[in-house]
């Protein structure tokens, strides 16, 4: 099983990092089954971050049918401003929809054996390309608002399964996403593992489609 | 329904910023419809609806946008004399002002 980060120009490097260290603990704690890559959109090669200029390398581009889970994390960069004059983290995201972005996250929704997920911005950013029709997710907090008005169903909770598609809320939900992605898939004793390793307890509730409907409380 | 009808210039704010597009309204036999142009594509205004005013013509319909960025819109604007102005909305987000010129024939 391959698990693929993707990063592109502005990445928030938390958003990347943290699953990119839950996942690949877990696949220590597997013996290894699980392999852990930094993807590019176009071409392998170092990758700036949205934050002072830091650079990760991505290997490989993203190969979007491959078994496994495909991640996009969010964007790093202004949250105020006008977006006519200040590249701010929306326009940012918007910004991805020209790029290959789009066509490949399709071909992973399509992919039977591909999982996708989103941390943070990431959301958001499928959001806006128009890949998230019908769909259930959630983005970083300043972002649930935009995301619902691509047409989107938002649940305001950490992490939202949508089944073939998880995504996550702000930054540090990566943590949460990528220890349940490890218990959905392998089990809570690996991702337990990892919790003890790297002391650090899930936040939050993972929501699903599932049982009744909650009245008000 | 004269005050509408027509090819506008209209530009509108949205969280990734100014958007711009071309939207054409026509009457026929009573009924309005319309639908605009933006960048590379074309879209149809739904639930269209003109209300005539003593001094002005209000409209509003619903429009989904693709580029720059997917967005589910509510227009809700005021007609007089080849100017257009009013509001979008989307979702839970602030209401941002919209403009348009009509151009002439």
């Amino acid at each position: 099983m391959l698990a693929q980060i993707i990063l592109f120009d502005g990445f928030d490097p938390l958003d990347v990092i943290a699953p990119f260290e839950v996942l690949s603990a877990g696949s220590d704690a597997l013996g290894g089954s699980l392999e852990i890559r930094l993807v590019a959109l176009d071409a392998p090669g170092p990758v700036v971050s949205g934050t002072r200029g830091l650079e990760l390398t991505a290997t490989h581009v993203l190969e979007p049918e491959t078994p496994g889970m495909v991640i996009l994390p969010g964007a790093a960069g202004p949250t105020d401003g006008d977006p006519d004059a200040v590249r701010t983290i929306p326009v940012i995201l918007a910004g991805l929809s020209e790029s290959s972005m789009p066509d490949l996250m399709r071909r992973a929704f399509a992919a039977p054996d591909t999982l996708v997920a989103t941390i943070c911005g990431g959301g958001l950013a499928l959001g806006m390309a128009g890949l998230l029709e019908g769909r259930t997710a959630v983005t970083h907090t300043l972002g649930n608002d935009v995301l619902e008005a691509t047409g989107t169903a938002v649940i305001r909770a950490r992490v939202v399964d949508d089944g073939d598609f998880v995504s996550a809320g702000g930054v540090t939900s990566g943590l949460d996403l990528a220890l349940y992605l490890l218990e959905r898939e392998y089990g809570p004793r690996i991702s337990l593992a990892v919790e003890a390793l790297f002391e650090y307890e899930r936040r939050g509730t993972v929501w699903a489609a599932r049982g009744p409907e909650a009245l008000p409380l | 329904m004269n005050s509408i009808a027509g090819t506008w210039d209209v530009s509108m704010r949205t969280p990734i910023g100014t958007v711009r597009a071309v939207m054409t309204f026509t009457e026929d036999d009573g009924s309005l419809t319309g639908f605009a142009e933006g960048k590379s594509e074309q879209t149809p205004l739904r639930d269209l609806r003109l209300e005539a005013g003593e001094t002005q013509d209000h409209v509003t319909w619903a429009q989904t946008i693709t580029k720059p960025m997917r967005l589910e819109l509510l227009f809700d604007v005021t007609v007089l004399e080849g100017r257009m102005s009013g509001y979008s909305r989307a979702g839970r987000l602030p209401q941002s002002a919209v403009s348009g010129i009509r151009r002439s024939a």
